[in-house]
Order: structure tokens, then C-alpha cells, then sequence
């Protein structure tokens, strides 16, 4: 097998491991400092969670105290050796509240692609490898799903929620992902189907089942996980867009969306609280994009081998 | 030609059909009964008027009978009335969509004219200082959330610069071309950003292929300029490609306008949206959002129809 698939799949096992770390040594500059800044990122999330299940024991400032109210600072404070990023509109610690709020981009972002690579690619393979009837249908119900806008049809589906917490946004985002997906699955596996290695499989009486799982969805796998990181950088703006206009995960939560929202109504006196965020969501999702692209790259070679 | 035209209008049809329906169960299951959200509290009590209301509203048939009613009186262009403001939903959409095409016609031709030189150049001088640079600006133009760039563009161009002013909207029929264009040219180019980095990388792909064909070299080898080759010889062949991406933009950015219009304070359609569903307006949310689902589909529809008329090779298959 080439490079390719070993490097998707993270060094999932140790055998694979010297493939992933060759994988690595052969990224250009940009792609290795796009994959370090996602480290750091996912990193950070889930610095910031264990913090908060420790009862904020580790080293960082808690993202929801306001000094100000206490009469120890003024609101929007530039960067300090206390906090490094500054303080935002409720002197609250900036970089404090971008470590917390990538929390909420990475569970989005996970959960889409989980949901995605699940089910999206079991409905995808299934459906262009059975044909038929049920193709047909499922194909339909998808058209009518991505006959919206996708933030048209976000915004009608989250305004039926009262509480909006991370689980019911991280399922919305989930299931909604899933139609992309079925799309990009099938079309692969239409293009698999027909290879002399099924019809093969088909002429030794293989089942069918076995064919899907074992031939098809492995084959297909690499297309969709070159997608699932374009798609994690696609439903990190969504988000952050539905955030920044009120309608996701509920404040004092913070995200990067809600924070560019608050920051907002001062941004006559400072940029730096709407600064932050905005560069956060920007190189997180350069860096996606820039690792998707790299990663379909070198799928696309693979395919082509085959 | 005639049997695709058939099958692609039924298809239409039948999809707008499951768009209306969707649209109408989703908003359906909103909390609270919109009764409670048209009376003032101290009137809640009294169930009689409230009976009174839901009959004259007739909330209390199915939902089915429901549906089919805002259905067929949507076919009129009839799309109820709002039970917060009182307001005409189809009133609404007429006010407010003159703002919002304009600013999604604005961001496209905004994208597609730019693309053209930028993804042009880069092919001409294929891994050049150009061609890195601008790779490096598509790259970055693809990530930026529009909204963020939105922001950012209000911070440097007015508070910064002063140039332009953050809010507002002058209309054209009141204030004259160029005024309506100071209010829609910050929001427009936030809304282009994504479709200009997707238009420069599509034509500049396209190029680089066509340049290497050999009625270009045929062209070069009989000593024509590399401007006008570019532009006669490489660039048609890329015309068609070019044509249908842009149209298949247009769709897009009525959605992406909803919050570029937030961030702007503009009155469109978006902020009226927006503001439904801050005031869980059952009747605004379902109308706008089938609007907007109706115009994308068509749109839609309509350019692939246009690339099939327009490409002889695919008609003919």
C-alpha cells in the first residue's frame, strides 16, 4: 500500500507508525506547521476540560471570573504579564477564554466527521454498491436536504431549541453533515464497483456483504477522510457563524464565534478581543484546509495506482 | 434536449414540493403556542380569547390541513402573516430582497471579475513570485469566515480610514448609484472573498491545462502576443466551466448573506430572517426560509440548464 493510508490513519497502529512518521518528514513546511498548530489546538481543548474536571488546579486563568466586578481591573485591558492576550468587554482573560472556546470547535468538528465517516459512508457505499431502489430514494431524500442553503436550513433547525447546549449542536451539526457524505461515498464506490477486484470477489461467490465491508468501504475510505478534514474546517465557521450570531452553544460558554460577538459592540475602543478569536478560527481552518488539500493529493496518486 | 428539460422541471417540481413540506415541519415543532406570543401576559388567562384566536387562526385543524392551506396560498405568492408583527410575510420578502440580490449580484460579479485576471496571470507564469503569492492569498480568502473579514473590513476601512460608513443602506432609488454603492461595496467584498479564491484557483487550473494544448502553441509559433493568446485562444475554452461556477455561486450567496447583513445592519431579507427567529416568528421563519430554499433551487436548476444549452457536447450525450 502507498504512503497515503498509512498517514490517514494516524498511527492508529504501532506497526504503522515508522509510515506516519515518513509521512510527516515528507510534508512540505507549510503542511507540518498547519498539522502542528491542529496539535496544539486539540492539545489545548482538552487542557482546558481536564482543568475545569480538576476544579481549575492546572495553570490557567479561569475563563468566566471578571475581576472588574471586584473593583481589581477595568474592562479590556491590554496584554500583561497576568494576561497575556489582554482582557475582553467583562475583563475576563482572553487567551484563558480561546483555549475553552476551541473546546466547542473540536467536539463540532468531531462529531461531523464521526457521523459522517459512519453513517454518510455506510449509506454511501451501501446504496452505490446495492443500486436500485433504495438508491434511488435515499438519493432523493438528500436532494431535498440540500435543496436549502446549509446555514438557511441551520438556523430554522436550531431556532426550534430553547437550550441550546454542545450535545444538541454537535448532533444537529452531526446529522446534517451526513448527506455530503452519502454523496461523496457513493460516487467513489460507483467508481470501485466495476473493478476487475469485485467482479473478482463476485465471480469466487463472495457475499455481498463481505464485499461491501471488506473491498468497497475500505477503498473508499481515503476519499472520505481527504473530506472529513475540508468538512471540519467547513463546520468550524458554520459554527462559529451561528455563534457569533447567538443561535449555537449559549454564553457564558464561550466560543470563538460568541466571543467576536462581544467583542463586537466595543470595537471602537479595542480590536484586540475580536482579533484573537478571528485569528484562531482563521489558522484553524487554513490549517485544515491546507492538510485536506495534502492528504487528496496524495490520495489522489493512490487512487490513480490502483 | 426537450426530454432533459422535462425530466430536470419534474425533478424541480417535486424537490420544491419536499422543500415546502420540510420547511413547514421543522418550524412546526417550535415551542410554545403562538397565541401565548400574540397576547400580553395579564391576557393569558383568559382562555376564551385565547380559544377565540386559535379558531380565528384556525391553529386548531391538523397539521396537515394546516400545511396544505400554506401551500396553496404560497402558490399564490401569499405566505401568511406574521402573528408577532402583525406584518404580511410575502410584504416582508418584497422589501427586503432587493438588498439581498443585490448584495449576492454585487459579490458575484465582485468574485467573477477579479478571478479572471488573477487565475489567468497565475497560469501564465505557472509557480512564479505571482502565482505563489496569489496562491497563498486563495488559500488564506478560502478560510477567513465571511463574517470575521466583514468585521475586520469595518474596523480598517471605517474606523481606521473612515472611508466608508459600517452600517446602513442607501437605496438606490433613493439616494442615487453611487451613494448605494458606498454601503454595498464593504459587504459585497466580504461576501466574495470565498468565491473569488475558488474562481482564481478554478480558472488558473483550467489555463495551465488549456495552455498546453496545441493550438496554442500553434498560435505562439505564428507570433501572436501572449496577452491576446491568453485572452482569445486560453480563456474561451475556460468561458463555459467559469460560467457555471459563478452561477452555482449566486445560489450560494443568498444564504451567506444572512450574516453578512447581521454584521452590516443591513435591511434584508438575512436580518429579517435572523430576527424571526429571535422572536420565534413561526410564519416569517417558515415563509423566508422557503423563499430563500425556492430561489437557490431554481437557481440552481436554471444553470445547469444554461450549461447544458450552452455545451454542445454534453447536450448531444
Amino acid at each position: 500500500m502507498s504512503d497515503s493510508e498509512t498517514v490517514i490513519q494516524t498511527g492508529k497502529s504501532s506497526s504503522k507508525r515508522n509510515g506516519f512518521l515518513t509521512a510527516i518528514s515528507e510534508m512540505p513546511v507549510m503542511v507540518k506547521l498547519a498539522l502542528f498548530w491542529l496539535v496544539f489546538i486539540v492539545t489545548a481543548a482538552i487542557y482546558a476540560q481536564i482543568d475545569l474536571l480538576l476544579n481549575q488546579a492546572l495553570p490557567l486563568q479561569d475563563p468566566f471570573h471578571q475581576p472588574f466586578l471586584f473593583g481589581d481591573a477595568s474592562p479590556v485591558e491590554g496584554p500583561s504579564a497576568d494576561h497575556v492576550l489582554g482582557t475582553d468587554i467583562l475583563s475576563r482573560d482572553n487567551l484563558s477564554r480561546l483555549i475553552h472556546g476551541a473546546w466547542v470547535s473540536l467536539i463540532v468538528a468531531v462529531t461531523v466527521v464521526a457521523f459522517g465517516i459512519v453513517f454518510g459512508g455506510f449509506i454511501g457505499a451501501f446504496v452505490g454498491y446495492v443500486r436500485g431502489r433504495s438508491e434511488t430514494v435515499v438519493m432523493a431524500g438528500l436532494d431535498v436536504v440540500l435543496a436549502f442553503p446549509p446555514l438557511v436550513l441551520l438556523l430554522a433547525l436550531v431556532s426550534i431549541y430553547k437550550v441550546r447546549n454542545l450535545t444538541l449542536i454537535a448532533l444537529v451539526f452531526g446529522v446534517l453533515s451526513i448527506p455530503t457524505y452519502v454523496r461523496i461515498a457513493r460516487a467513489s464506490t460507483l467508481g470501485i464497483a466495476s473493478r476487475e477486484f469485485i467482479q473478482a470477489a463476485e465471480a469466487i461467490g463472495t457475499k455481498r456483504r463481505s464485499i461491501l465491508f471488506r473491498e468497497i468501504i475500505p477503498n473508499i475510505m481515503p476519499a472520505l477522510l481527504a473530506y472529513a478534514l475540508i468538512s471540519a474546517g467547513f463546520v468550524i465557521v458554520i459554527e462559529g457563524t451561528l455563534s457569533y450570531l447567538g443561535l449555537s452553544v449559549q454564553i457564558p460558554q464561550p466560543t470563538w464565534g460568541n466571543m467576536i460577538n462581544e467583542g463586537r459592540r466595543d470595537i471602537r475602543r479595542t480590536i484586540l478581543p475580536i482579533f484573537w478569536p478571528g485569528l484562531f478560527l482563521t489558522l484553524t481552518v487554513v490549517s485544515l484546509n491546507m492538510l485536506g488539500d495534502w492528504v487528496q493529493q496524495r490520495v489522489a496518486v493512490r487512487s490513480s495506482a490502483l | 434536449m426537450g426530454k432533459i428539460l422535462t425530466v430536470r422541471l419534474a425533478r424541480l417540481v417535486a424537490t420544491l414540493f419536499a422543500v415546502s413540506l420540510l420547511t413547514f415541519l421543522l418550524v412546526e415543532q417550535l415551542p410554545g403556542d403562538p397565541v401565548t406570543a400574540l397576547l400580553p401576559p395579564e391576557a393569558l388567562h383568559d382562555l376564551e380569547t385565547i380559544e377565540r384566536i386559535r379558531a380565528e387562526l384556525q391553529l386548531d385543524d391538523p397539521a396537515l390541513v394546516r400545511y396544505g392551506r400554506w401551500v396553496t396560498d404560497a402558490l399564490q405568492g401569499d405566505l401568511g402573516k406574521s402573528y408577532i408583527t402583525d406584518q404580511r410575510v410575502a410584504d416582508a420578502i418584497r422589501d427586503r430582497i432587493p438588498v439581498t440580490m443585490e448584495l449576492a449580484l454585487l459579490a458575484t460579479v465582485i468574485a467573477a471579475v477579479l478571478a479572471v485576471p488573477i487565475g489567468a496571470f497565475s497560469a501564465y507564469r505557472e509557480g512564479g513570485r505571482f502565482d505563489r503569492m496569489m496562491s497563498g492569498f486563495t488559500t488564506a480568502a478560502l478560510s477567513i469566515p465571511a463574517f470575521v473579514a466583514a468585521i475586520f473590513f469595518i474596523w480598517l476601512f471605517t474606523l481606521k480610514f473612515n472611508w466608508l460608513p459600517s452600517t446602513g443602506w442607501n437605496r438606490i432609488t433613493d439616494k442615487g448609484l453611487l451613494a448605494n454603492l458606498k454601503t454595498a461595496i464593504l459587504p459585497a467584498s466580504a461576501l466574495a472573498l470565498a468565491p473569488l479564491a475558488i474562481n482564481a484557483r478554478l480558472i488558473r487550473a483550467d489555463m495551465i491545462g488549456t495552455l498546453k494544448e496545441d493550438y496554442v502553441l500553434s498560435a505562439r509559433a505564428k507570433g501572436l502576443r501572449d496577452r491576446y493568446i491568453l485572452m482569445r485562444h486560453a480563456l474561451r475554452p475556460s468561458a463555459l466551466t467559469a460560467i457555471t461556477v459563478f452561477g452555482l455561486q449566486l445560489g450560494g450567496l443568498i444564504g451567506g448573506t444572512v450574516v453578512i447583513e447581521t454584521v452590516f445592519a443591513l435591511p434584508g431579507l438575512g436580518t429579517r430572517l435572523i430576527s424571526g427567529i429571535y422572536q420565534r416568528d413561526v410564519m416569517m421563519i417558515q415563509g423566508i426560509t422557503l423563499f430563500v430554499a425556492t430561489v437557490y433551487v431554481v437557481v440552481n436548476t436554471a444553470v445547469d440548464l444554461l450549461y447544458l444549452a450552452l455545451d454542445p457536447r454534453i447536450r448531444r450525450q
